[in-house]
């Protein structure tokens, strides 16, 4: 999935606070805010959105999903760049968008979001140029990379702020590329498959027996969270806008 | 509610097969990354050039095609072409007919499995006996390949045993060098008795004519030592411009497949024998076959013509390993038969529609696949062609109300707010048809809808 | 009622008619495709030696060690071509030897000599063709064959190879014994082809 090279990379950015984290996680989203503000963000908020259409677009109902993804064109109107907590979020706007609206006459507008969308972690180390992370946090993290992060840099911008933190250990765990078994819809269209898939992600992660399972995506992780819940072995998890928070609260 | 078939299959599949198809995928696709990474400082640029001279290939199709039916003539092949699946097998029975050919002996060909080759020439009375070791037991247990490369990584040995011992190949034994070791004498006979030769091709030069077999077990080469007859089934596709692409494909076609650089036997056959190189067969027929390749060339999703059938999909998708290829119910399972089964399948596009659901999207697919074919994007055309054809989709949540909820601002605010009463009701016990398989499995955090938003505009006031 | 061939041409043609524009033909350096560990590997011999062994090929360079080797591997009957004479009396030491090749004796004869059309380091391959080794089953059906490769018919690189095969040569690289990992995925020698792949290089 290849981005528009010349994203933009001012101060004052819009947030999509996505929304799985409008309706179970509040506490992503004010993390995100903390973390952009702290990285020197002025950080707006339409309160107009809704969601980026993806589950509409998985479903192959493209008709609705376009419908959707209009009222988001107009809802981040402008030119400041995307901020996206979420890399399935994103590949939704720089991705996916341009895909449905391929045939369609407002194409262009689409594309014009497309080419400001950010997913955090990716803005943060590429877009802001931040190397390093200030402040602590002592613990063993399972990094989960999300899979609609593949092709490009969210990945290991994640993973380039999570170990520049003070005492933060990544550890790796056996058939890491593998996907969790979310896929949206998926995860209840085949709940089997989708179940099985995330307690070998599960059985992989916890054998490396980390403090927390980490993520840049919420989606994944009410997944493996939500499994581990059920099969009496609670994992606690975290999206890493919430240890670069807590890290900032740790400094000094 | 009814099931999704694939889960259906998947659920049903016994756990034994499951971590048989499990293992032997994780082991190919560590043995193609582990060569890849040892081999090539940067494997992706490969792929994608290799997947550009692919694309090119099949986006000049028409000249191409062209000129490598001139160059096999110029070789002395004779060229036939086929429109459908039965005008192809047809084409191949006229031609044993013709010659009085009784006995054929088959190597690895996929495309003759689609269309269904062997059943047509059982009912025309000649025998045709897969060569290759898991066809050959694909053919005598009358069951179908569960993979593109490895065909019996659903089996066992002590399946295999049995089935030799019905066979007549000799008393029970399980053994993997001693059931090798009896194929291998009962094909020999098979290969000096059989009248005609059938096999596929990976490429076809449209250069020179050359057509480019890979195998490990010399079996297509062994179909080409005795017969005087060779037959070669070829989808349209499978044109490349000249030998020199060759270079690129070669290299990555084994590393994909098996890890390996080159399989054991890389054939490239140049026409028939002729008086100064009496050698091979003396007849060679080249048999074109659309079988809807053509409609999918004219499709968004012609991407997927440019497939060399390594299995490197099948291998790393979390999918497959978890259903096994028969759940896909065709003869392409995996990533690149959920593309291309439906698309094969014609009017009947909606009986595999389900298939392109059978993802999770994870991309893995298109990251090993040695020429670059975005197979998550023809998935998301293909489900919305299902859903454009009202092809039925079991467990998938209607999506016109979520997309009218999702363009009204003050009413997603308000069901934000207000959905919160499902943190007091006990959900497992509600029959509500999509989240119920989510709650199965897995809990559902707490709601907490309109908490972000009441706080960042307080945050805002301050 | 148009033919097969004008059907699928006519489809063909609809179907990239109405493409904007038609991806064009790559342009590739010739060794795009070598492994970066090639360009260290200045001696082609023994690049091929070295890779021929790592994929299961033994290598013999004068003809007394390979006929030890096939005394040792209890060889019976062996087929050596004709004007071989100085191999063809090493071996009747200890074994039958034939110079006729024939279908009737094939499952009785089992080592063969033939001559290879050359070789590839890059990956080890013996490169046979129609015209230097006349019959495929010679090659094919014993248990021990052993190419005679020459050592100035080495190629450097896959590519080289390719660019190299004449215009209407028929053609087979043989990277190793016949193999299969068909039965749980174990690997096992021997399934059509030979179990014993060696080259003889001169």
């Amino acid at each position: 999935m290849t981005q528009s090279p010349a994203r933009p990379t001012g101060r004052t950015v819009q947030l999509m606070a996505t929304c799985l984290c409008d309706a179970f996680f509040d506490d992503v989203a004010k993390a995100t805010v903390e973390v952009l503000e702290h990285a020197g963000c002025e950080v707006e908020f339409p309160e107009n959105q809704t969601c980026c259409g993806q589950p509409a677009f998985n479903c192959g109902d493209w008709p609705a999903s376009r419908e959707v993804m209009r009222h988001t064109t107009r809802v981040f109107e402008g030119d400041k760049p995307v901020i996206v907590p979420s890399g399935s979020c994103a590949a939704m706007l720089f991705h996916g968008a341009p895909l449905e609206f391929e045939k369609e006459k407002d194409l262009p507008t689409v594309q014009k979001l497309a080419n400001r969308t950010w997913e955090l972690a990716d803005f943060l180390v590429n877009g802001l140029g931040i190397e390093k992370w200030p402040g602590r946090f002592p613990a063993r993290v399972a990094f989960h990379r999300a899979c609609h992060t593949r092709g490009t840099g969210s990945g290991e911008a994640a993973l380039k702020l999570l170990q520049s933190i003070d005492r933060l250990e990544v550890i790796p765990f056996g058939e890491a590329e593998q996907c969790c078994g979310f896929g949206g819809t998926f995860s209840v269209s085949f709940p089997h498959v989708s179940s099985s898939m995330g307690c070998l992600k599960l059985e992989h992660m916890t054998a490396v027996n980390p403090d927390f399972i980490v993520s840049g995506d919420m989606s994944c992780l009410m997944h493996l969270g939500g499994l581990a819940d059920r099969g009496g072995q609670p994992v606690k998890t975290l999206h890493f806008a919430q240890i670069l928070q807590t890290a900032l609260h740790r400094h000094g | 509610m009814a099931e999704q078939k694939v889960e259906l299959f998947a659920r049903r599949l016994d756990r034994g097969v499951q971590q048989a198809v499990h293992n032997n995928s994780a082991a190919g696709t560590e043995k193609r990354y582990s060569i890849l990474g040892k081999d090539y400082s940067a494997p992706d640029d490969l792929r994608r050039l290799a997947g550009q001279i692919r694309q090119h290939a099949i986006e000049h199709l028409d000249t191409y095609l062209e000129q490598a039916e001139q160059s096999l003539k110029r070789q002395g092949a004779h060229v036939h072409y086929a429109v459908t699946a039965e005008d192809a097998c047809r084409a191949v029975s006229n031609i044993l007919k013709k010659a009085g050919a009784k006995k054929v002996v088959k190597s690895k060909s996929m495309i003759s499995e689609e269309i269904h080759l062997n059943d047509h020439l059982g009912s025309m009375d000649i025998e045709s006996v897969e060569t290759d070791l898991g066809e050959y037991i694909i053919q005598i247990d009358g069951d179908h390949p569960s993979h593109i490369v490895k065909p019996i990584i659903h089996k066992n040995r002590r399946d295999i045993a049995k089935s030799f011992e019905r066979e007549g190949l000799g008393d029970y034994n399980d053994d993997p060098e001693t059931i090798t070791r009896r194929a291998r004498v009962f094909m020999r006979d098979k290969y000096l008795q059989a009248d005609a030769g059938i096999t596929g091709a990976n490429f076809v030069s449209a250069e020179t004519g050359r057509l480019v077999l890979v195998t490990n077990e010399g079996n297509s080469r062994f179909c080409l030592a005795a017969p005087k007859i060779h037959i070669a089934l070829v989808g349209i596709e499978k044109v490349i411009p000249s030998d020199a692409e060759l270079a690129v494909l070669l290299n990555l076609l084994g590393r994909s497949a098996t890890g390996q650089q080159l399989t054991v036997y890389t054939e490239f056959i140049n026409g028939p024998a002729r008086t100064d190189r009496p050698s091979g067969p003396q007849e060679m027929h080249v048999i074109f076959v659309d079988n809807q390749r053509s409609q999918i060339l004219a499709s968004d999703c012609r991407e997927i013509l440019r497939c060399i059938r390594c299995g490197a999909c099948l291998n790393v998708c979390p999918v497959y390993r978890q259903a096994s290829g028969h759940a896909y119910r065709s003869v392409y399972p995996g990533p690149v038969g959920a593309v291309l089964s439906p698309l094969l399948a014609g009017k009947n596009f909606k009986e595999l529609a389900d298939l392109p659901k059978a993802s999770s999207l994870c991309g893995a697919c298109n990251e090993v696949c040695p020429v670059d074919i975005p197979i998550p994007d023809l998935l998301l055309k293909l489900r919305n062609r299902g859903h454009e054809e009202h092809a039925p989709s079991p467990g998938t949540p209607p999506m016109g109300a979520f997309a009218k909820l999702a363009s009204s601002p003050m009413l997603w605010r308000f069901a934000m707010k207000s959905n919160k009463v499902m943190n007091l009701v006990p959900l497992e016990k509600l029959p509500l048809p999509y989240l119920q398989p989510w709650l199965k499995t897995r809990t559902l955090p707490e709601w907490r809808g309109g908490e972000f938003r009441s706080w960042i505009k307080d945050r805002r006031k301050k | 009622m148009s033919t097969a061939r004008e059907q699928i041409f006519s489809r063909v043609r609809a179907a990239l008619a109405p493409l904007p524009e038609r991806t064009a033909r790559p342009v590739f350096s010739k060794d795009v495709a070598e492994p970066h560990w090639l360009v260290a590997e200045v001696d082609a011999l023994a690049l091929f030696q070295k890779r021929a062994e790592a994929t299961g090929t033994k290598c013999f360079t004068d003809l007394e060690s390979c006929s030890a080797w096939l005394r040792s591997q209890g060889v019976r009957t062996v087929y050596i071509p004709a004007p071989l004479t100085r191999l063809a009396a090493l071996c009747s030491e200890f074994c039958e030897v034939t110079s006729n090749y024939t279908r009737a004796r094939v499952n009785e004869i089992d080592a063969a000599f033939t001559p290879a059309a050359g070789a590839i380091a890059e990956s080890g391959s013996i490169i046979l063709s129609d015209e230097s080794t006349p019959d495929r089953l010679a090659a094919l059906a014993p248990w021990h064959h052993i190419a005679l490769v020459s050592r100035a018919e080495i190629h450097r690189t896959i590519a080289d190879a390719i660019a190299a095969m004449p215009d209407d040569s028929n053609l087979i690289w043989v990277t190793g014994p016949s193999k299969t990992a068909d039965v749980e995925g174990i690997l096992i020698q021997g399934v059509h082809g030979p179990g014993a792949q060696a080259c003889l290089i001169l």
